[in-house]
Formats: structure tokens, C-alpha cells, sequence
């Protein structure tokens, strides 16, 4: 018996106890084989009977409930949701309290948690109670109420999730973090925002023009983007508390793949001016552009390390597109990948320990990572044509887009586990930019 | 095998008891064993409230939409606009040629460089005429990546009829990177026709 709980223990702690002692990635630690089996009740409509009409959109709002209380519980990684086909108790019948609850019907199913909410709509407000038991101890482990629009039900289950995650391992969740993407085809590309999970997705640009490359200020609160709207590469930034939008930086040439520095003061970005494309940093409160290189090559996509003192970005100074990183404080760049015949979207994690870039051999582009000196070098992603990776704020998860089936995006876990692919209702999705925490 | 589970969320929160050192935070945080079941939440009972989306999108203004309604379709000279026919009828006589590249290259190639000065002839002919050259990718590689090598292919050959003596002023540049493409589809027939660089007249 205490044999059995040996690999438990390890689990718990290397997982849920990182923050205290500082390993590297939870989820590197936490095999999705161990991922524990939860049941999922679906949400229990706490009103009394109204209007057929109403009645439809509450049938509407359990089916948002239970869809998004299973994503998260699955993107979590810490557990594999039974199917709801196999629930044997009554939703209409049960309760939500462990005493109405029929603990022994859960275990037959195999689950040894379980998911149990119930909601109440009054006119636009929704009132969504979840709690989690321990089906083995059938005990409450933790249960909240959280209140919302009822226009986005979705979102109450995200702060639900937000909560309980932040309870059990310590760490913020990023289930109410949000993605930036771009889509659209023929000389017309959008950009949106989405859930995390790709749902909500709504457009941000309205211009019909081309807009590409999709950045989040570090608080969130403002994009970077680049547009055609005036004609040529621009960059832009849009607030998106106020929907005013401003030009950046229009220089002639190419203004392209900007992003902002960790403190938001400054962007780097590529600029074409009279010549060639050129790494710079521009200072938001002066204006200034300080130039960082000055070849004859192609150096863009920067992105900074987390501390702000030093920028990885692809060059093709080496005869093809290859990884480099430039020390800010010496202007010195080195080259860091050596392998593959086009590198390119380096992608600097949260934790400054690691760079994922997508890498081709020729043919498809996959995703890799490695460590900011290039060493480590991982492939994650194996099939398909993926690209232009970014971290979850906290560093679990990577996005990215993938040409298969159409194009979509897709989520992966950091230690190449876990792929997720997101429905977001908008077609060919690309060059995706997860948020900060928003909150 | 499920029996190992019956410890894991005494455990959990041991782990978690350790890693906060905050034991009190741990489980029912509104809710007691006489929460209400079927019934309505009750009144009074702490709820938290979720605030209202509030994302705003871009205020776009008609300088915006004038200034890409050129932009909005795709295809070979996707760009054009008053002087479309002029551009047209140069191609067609043979006085405009697009000039092709090879992949992740920017230098002219040998077999371009008669059509190129070709191009060039016509412009030294026509002293009046403004031209844009727009610089294409085709879809494999990244997106910043492909608009630096549009406009390093648009740069080359407006360094090209610069030394032929043409005027740089009559001389546009734009990078449409990928964006564009002038055949739509996959596979090195496709991706031939794309990267590119195409001349628009603009005046004449």
C-alpha cells in the first residue's frame, strides 16, 4: 500500500509545490498519464420554469457552462474528463451538496472527482455556482459563486477556473488570458482576440486592409500591430479600453514585427528605411529609434528576454534565417541556432529560460525550444506545418499556428504533451500572440 | 488501482499546506455543508462578481478606408487603381515585365535581367511615368521574415534601373511580403509565381 503512493507524492510535489522551490516547468513534472479522472455533471438550471424563448437560451447557457468547464479542467492537465454519456446520475434529480449526492455512481464510472454546478438567470445576469468533490473521501474539496453577464457565460467559468487553480497549485491560472491572432485572405487580413480557448473570437481591425503581427502591451491594455491601412507597413497601436488607435512608427519602407519592451516603455521593431532591414529599439517618450544592426541582411521578428536586456531575432546574415541573440548593453549579437534552413519566431518564455522558435529543414516548419544560449534544444511538434510559437503568461503552454486541415491554432503544453486544437469559428488563423495575465 | 486515489486530496492540499504555507485558504471558501442543493442561491451569500468584458475595437477612420481600398483584393496586381488600364496595356505590349526570384533570394536572377531592362528601356522612353515596384513572397517562411524579402527584392530592382538611370523619385517601393499572392495553391509552381516583384504605373 505505501508503495502506491510513493509515485503520488511526487507528482504532488513536483507539480503543485514549483513555486515554492523553484523547478523549472510544472507541467515537465506532471506526465499527463497521471492525470486524474473527473466527472462532470452537467450545470442544473436553478430557476423556476419561464417562457419558452427564455428557455432556450438557458438551454444554451448550460451547454457554454459545461463545454468550458471541461476545456479548462482538460487544458489544467491534471485531469481527463469522463465522458458525459457514461453519467449515471440524474442531474434533474440530484443536488449539489455531498449529501445529495450519489458518490457511489460517480466511483462506478471511474471518476475519482467530480464537477457539480448549477446556475440562475435573472435577465442579463448569471449566477454560476461550481463545486468540486473528492468522490473517493466524497467530500467538498472547494466550491464558489461567481456572478456575471449573462452574455458571456463562458467568462464566469474562466474566473471559476482562474480561482481554483490558484488554490490548489499556488500559481496564477491564465484561463481568463486571451489570444491575438490574425485572419482573413485576398489582400484582406483582421486581426481578433479570443479566449484562451479560441472562443469569443471578435475582430479588432475593421480597416479591409492587411493587418498582420499582433502584439500585447505588457498590462494588456494596448496592441501592436502592423497595418496597410495607409498603404504601406505601418505600425500601429490600439487601446483596447478606449478603441483609440495611434500611429507608431511610419518611416519610409518596411515598419514590421514590433514588440513591446518588458516595462512598455519601448518597441523593438525592423525598419527598411533607405536600405536594408534593420533591428531598432524605439523610445515611446522621446521617439528616438536607436539602430541596432547595420548589415545588409535581413534582421526581424525581435523579441525581448523577460529582464529587458536582450533581444533574440532571426538574421539571415548567415545565408539563411537563423536564430540570434543581441546583448543590449554591448550592442553584441550572437548566433544561436546552427541546424535547420530556416529559422524563424523566437519566442522568449516568461521565465527568460527558454526560446521556442519554429524550425524547417526545407519542408514543413516545426515547433522547437531551446535555451536563450541555444543549448537544450527540444523538438516539440512533429507533424503538420506549425509556426510562430507563444508562451502562456505562465509559462505552461505554448500557441501556435498549424497549416493542417485548413489552418488552426493550436495549444501545446511546454513539455511537447497536451495538443489542443482551438475552434475559433474564424478560418485560417495565424501568427497567434497570447496575452499577459489580464487581471 | 483506485484505491491509491483515496489519499490524493489529503495530500493535494499537504503539498499545497507546504508550498503556501497557508493552510486556511484551502477548501470551502463559500460554501458549508448546508449550502443549497436544488434550490436557488440564496440571497446574502457571497458571490463574486465577474466584471464585464470590455475590449474595444479599432475606431477606423475614413482615411483608413480610403487609403486600403486598394489593398482589398488579392491576385496579380492587386494593388491597382486609376491607372489599372495603363498598366495593364504596358504588360500587355510588352513594356512591363514582373520579374521572378528564387526562393529566399533577392538577387536578380541572369534569366530576369532582359526583362529588367526592358522595363528600364521603357521607363528611360517614358520620363513622365511613376512606377511602384511591389516586392512579393510566397508563402513559406514567416510573415515578418517575407515582408523584409519582398522589400529587399523591391529595393534590388529599384537599385538595378537606378544605376540604368532612371530617376529614384519615379520610383516607388512597397513590400507586400506574402499577403498577395499572385496564383493561389501550393507547391514550387505556385510559389514560382509568387515571388515576385510587379510594376504598377501610379502616373504618367
Amino acid at each position: 500500500m505505501a508503495k502506491k503512493f510513493i509515485p503520488l507524492l511526487i507528482m504532488l510535489f513536483t507539480a503543485f509545490s514549483a513555486p515554492a522551490w523553484g523547478k523549472v516547468y510544472i507541467d515537465l513534472a506532471a506526465p499527463s498519464r497521471s492525470a486524474l479522472p473527473v466527472g462532470v455533471q452537467e450545470f442544473r438550471d436553478l430557476g423556476p420554469a419561464t417562457s419558452a424563448q427564455d428557455k432556450e437560451k438557458r438551454e444554451e447557457i448550460k451547454k457554454e457552462l459545461y463545454d468550458a468547464i471541461v476545456t479548462d479542467l482538460k487544458f489544467s492537465g491534471f485531469f481527463k474528463v469522463i465522458d458525459k454519456k457514461a453519467n449515471i446520475e440524474d442531474p434533474s434529480m440530484s443536488g449539489l451538496t455531498e449529501a445529495e449526492t450519489d458518490f457511489k455512481s460517480w466511483r462506478a464510472i471511474g471518476a475519482d472527482a467530480l464537477v457539480k454546478g448549477g446556475f440562475l438567470l435573472e435577465g442579463d445576469k448569471l449566477t454560476v455556482e461550481i463545486r468540486f468533490f473528492d468522490c473517493v473521501t466524497e467530500k467538498l474539496v472547494t466550491g464558489k459563486k461567481f456572478a456575471g453577464s449573462a452574455k458571456n457565460p463562458r467568462r464566469i467559468v474562466h474566473f471559476f477556473s482562474d480561482a481554483v487553480y490558484e488554490e490548489l497549485t499556488g500559481k496564477k491560472g491564465v484561463f481568463t488570458s486571451k489570444l491575438l491572432f490574425v485572419s482573413g485572405s485576398g489582400g484582406n487580413k483582421e486581426i481578433y482576440v479570443s479566449d484562451y480557448d479560441g472562443k469569443n473570437a471578435t475582430k479588432l481591425t475593421r480597416n479591409r486592409s492587411i493587418n498582420l503581427a499582433p502584439q500585447w502591451a505588457p498590462d494588456g491594455s494596448r496592441m501592436l500591430y502592423v497595418s496597410y491601412k495607409r498603404g504601406t507597413p505601418a505600425m500601429y497601436s490600439l487601446d483596447l479600453t478606449t478603441g483609440r488607435d495611434d500611429a507608431l512608427s511610419s518611416k519610409s519602407g518596411i515598419n514590421i514585427g514590433g514588440m513591446y519592451s518588458p516595462d512598455g516603455k519601448k518597441v523593438a521593431l525592423t525598419l527598411s528605411g533607405e536600405r536594408s532591414p534593420e533591428l531598432y529599439v524605439l523610445d515611446l517618450e522621446t521617439k528616438e529609434y536607436r539602430k541596432l544592426t547595420d548589415n545588409n541582411a535581413i534582421d526581424v521578428s525581435p523579441t525581448w528576454s523577460p529582464d529587458g536586456r536582450m533581444l533574440a531575432y532571426v538574421s539571415d546574415s548567415s545565408g539563411n534565417p537563423h536564430i540570434h541573440v543581441l546583448d543590449l548593453s554591448t550592442g553584441n549579437s550572437k548566433r544561436i541556432t546552427f541546424k535547420g534552413k530556416y529559422n524563424s519566431s523566437p519566442s522568449w518564455s516568461p521565465d527568460g529560460r527558454h526560446i521556442a522558435f519554429s524550425r524547417s529543414d526545407g519542408g514543413r516548419f516545426n515547433i522547437w525550444v531551446m535555451g536563450p544560449g541555444g543549448e537544450g534544444l527540444a523538438q516539440l511538434t512533429f507533424d503538420g506545418d506549425n509556426r510562430h510559437p507563444s508562451w502562456s503568461p505562465d509559462g505552461r503552454h505554448i500557441v501556435y499556428s498549424s497549416s493542417g486541415g485548413g489552418g488552426s491554432l493550436k495549444i501545446i503544453r511546454s513539455d511537447g504533451t497536451g495538443v489542443m486544437k482551438l475552434d475559433t469559428g474564424v478560418k485560417g488563423e495565424k501568427a497567434p500572440a497570447w496575452s499577459p495575465y489580464l487581471r | 488501482m483506485k484505491r491509491k486515489f483515496i489519499a490524493f486530496f489529503p495530500v493535494l492540499f499537504l503539498g499545497l499546506a507546504l508550498a503556501t504555507g497557508c493552510e486556511k485558504r484551502i477548501a470551502t471558501e463559500d460554501f458549508s455543508e448546508a449550502a443549497p442543493g436544488a434550490e436557488a442561491p440564496s440571497a446574502g451569500k457571497a458571490e463574486v462578481t465577474v466584471p464585464e468584458e470590455n475590449l474595444k475595437s479599432e475606431d477606423v477612420t475614413a482615411e483608413d478606408i480610403q487609403n486600403s481600398a486598394d489593398a482589398k483584393t488579392g491576385g496579380q496586381y492587386a494593388s491597382l487603381n486609376a491607372a489599372e488600364d495603363l498598366t495593364q496595356k504596358a504588360v500587355e505590349k510588352g513594356h512591363l515585365y514582373t520579374i521572378y526570384f528564387d526562393y529566399d533570394k533577392y538577387t536578380i536572377r541572369e534569366s530576369d535581367m532582359d526583362f529588367l531592362t526592358k522595363n528600364a528601356k521603357w521607363l528611360g522612353i517614358n520620363p513622365k511615368t511613376k512606377v511602384r515596384i511591389e516586392g512579393h513572397a510566397d508563402e513559406r517562411g514567416e510573415t515578418d521574415y517575407n515582408v523584409a524579402l519582398g522589400d529587399k527584392r523591391a529595393r534590388s530592382i529599384r537599385k538595378y534601373l537606378e544605376d540604368m538611370g532612371i530617376g529614384v523619385e519615379r520610383l516607388d517601393v512597397v513590400s507586400y511580403g506574402e499577403e498577395k499572392p499572385a496564383v493561389n495553391g501550393s507547391g514550387e509552381d505556385a510559389w514560382a509565381k509568387n515571388r515576385r516583384a510587379e510594376f504598377v504605373i501610379t502616373a504618367n
